[in-house]
């Protein structure tokens, strides 16, 4: 017999993370590097970053960290998203152990 | 109904057709849901007498949970209390403890984000320990007793459907641990020597709930000392270790489980919770020169970072950080219960 069960998740929040469009054409885009804490997380985005910039004739335009404070186990300060969506089309970030 | 619903209309009804436990076993298996055991069918009127025990809006967010974004209502907890087989006069603690889990300090992102084993343990506190059959004494931690089995597995169902903690795309823990399953334990109050655990933080209710992020227990026992001094020093073995976060992360707390055989020889030498914690943070230590040797990378009070190689460094930066209650029966084996490191714990009191 079919009966009627509530789903166990529940809503999302208003403004939940939504996933951005992708960037339409990347070439000669501004690539950043956004180094999430993690041990040798920063050599190894930025060369994955220059490696790709090479490939599409962009170019790496920063490196940075999530801002004062912040380390691999707390989120970026709004400050570092706020200039790196000024500043570069494409993040690389979230190396892990 | 869509996961974008809106909050005030949301019901979340959807049709299952075999209600039987095999039927509803596959129904959640197929969609990524529930932790592996069989489940209670959350039908309407289960999830309705559940939310007769809560005091506000079904409907109304009782926090915001990372990494899914998903609002708890006290309607989204209910269904998950009843999931676990909850009676449904637990839903307060439920709700009690996942509103902690929405405080900022929890970091319940890193919490879920992190490749560490870390599962959020609700302690119960006060009158609601008795009134709801919550087991403070033998086994404490273990299996047998509905309260402790229901409640710290509703915990674990909302944050795998609310909070998304899914592991991989939610939960990266490279092997979790057995108390992701459910981890609930009750402070042992008739047979502790000190006030409930949750009025020495400031909380003046007859009931609450404090919630640690954490590893499983780490055992230690004493069968023979009369000197609680000799007793905490197994607890400060087991705490000086390198393989814990804490050894890293010096802000980190503990939280220690005294049986209330020891508890009683502290109580005896005349020392109170404080005593306690000054004494592991005095002799819970290893050298700095050991720390440095043993990690790259430290997140260090500055006095610590600062010291010589020779100085006795503590497993946390305050004594303020190692919290003591007590907790199981008879005999003589006690834990300590190290932290993730970048968490904080939150007592509340219990509302629905």
């Amino acid at each position: 017999m079919a009966t009627l069960i509530h789903r166990p998740d529940g809503p999302l929040a208003d403004g939940a993370v939504q996933l951005s469009s992708t960037t339409p054409v990347l070439s000669g885009g501004r690539i950043g590097v956004l180094d999430n804490g993690k041990p040798n997380a920063r050599l190894l985005l930025t060369r994955a970053a220059e490696g790709l910039a090479g490939r599409i004739g962009g170019h790496l335009a920063t490196v940075t960290g999530k801002g004062a404070g912040a380390n691999a186990a707390t989120s970026c300060t709004s400050q570092v998203l706020e200039t790196l969506s000024k500043e570069v089309e494409l993040v690389l970030t979230g190396s892990a152990d | 109904m869509g996961d974008n619903a809106a909050v005030d209309d949301y019901q979340g009804l959807v049709e299952v057709a075999d209600q039987g436990p095999e039927g509803l076993y596959e129904y959640f298996s197929e969609r990524g849901w529930g932790d592996g055991l069989p489940l209670v069918a959350p039908t309407h009127e289960r999830v309705e007498e559940s939310l007769s025990h809560a005091d506000g809006d079904p409907d109304e967010p009782v926090a915001i949970l990372s990494p899914r974004d998903g609002v708890a209502t006290r309607r989204a907890v209910a269904v998950n209390a009843v999931l676990a087989g909850c009676r449904p006069e637990y839903l307060p603690v439920v709700l009690t403890a996942v509103r902690a889990l929405g405080h900022q300090q929890v970091n319940l992102r890193g919490v879920n984000a992190t490749t560490h084993p870390v599962a959020p343990l609700s302690i119960v506190h006060g009158e609601v320990v008795d009134a709801l059959g919550f087991n403070a004494g033998l086994g404490a931690f273990g299996p047998g007793t509905r309260a402790n089995a229901t409640v710290g597995r509703a915990v674990r169902l909302v944050l795998l459907h609310v909070a998304g903690a899914r592991p991989g795309p939610g939960d990266a823990s490279t092997q979790g641990q057995p108390s992701k399953y459910t981890y609930c334990v009750a402070e042992n109050s008739a047979e502790s020597p000190w006030e409930p655990y949750h009025r020495s933080v400031g909380v003046e209710a007859p009931s609450a709930v404090t919630v640690h992020c954490g590893e499983n227990p780490h055992n230690f026992h004493d069968m023979e000392s009369d000197r609680i001094e000799r007793i905490l020093d197994k607890a400060a073995s087991a705490m000086a270790t390198f393989g814990v976060n804490n050894a890293c992360i010096s802000g980190g707390e503990w939280f220690i489980g005294l049986c209330p055989e020891h508890a009683a020889v502290a109580d005896g030498d005349g020392w109170g919770r404080a005593d306690v914690a000054a004494y592991l943070f005095e002799h819970a230590r290893r050298p700095a020169s050991e720390f440095r040797a043993q990690f790259d990378r430290l997140a260090w009070a500055d006095w610590m970072r600062a010291a010589d190689d020779e100085a006795l460094l503590p497993m946390t930066q305050e004594p303020g950080n190692i919290r003591v209650f007590v907790t199981g029966g008879p005999g003589k084996h006690s834990c300590v219960i190290p932290s993730w490191g970048m968490t904080r714990s939150v007592t509340l009191p219990v509302a629905g």
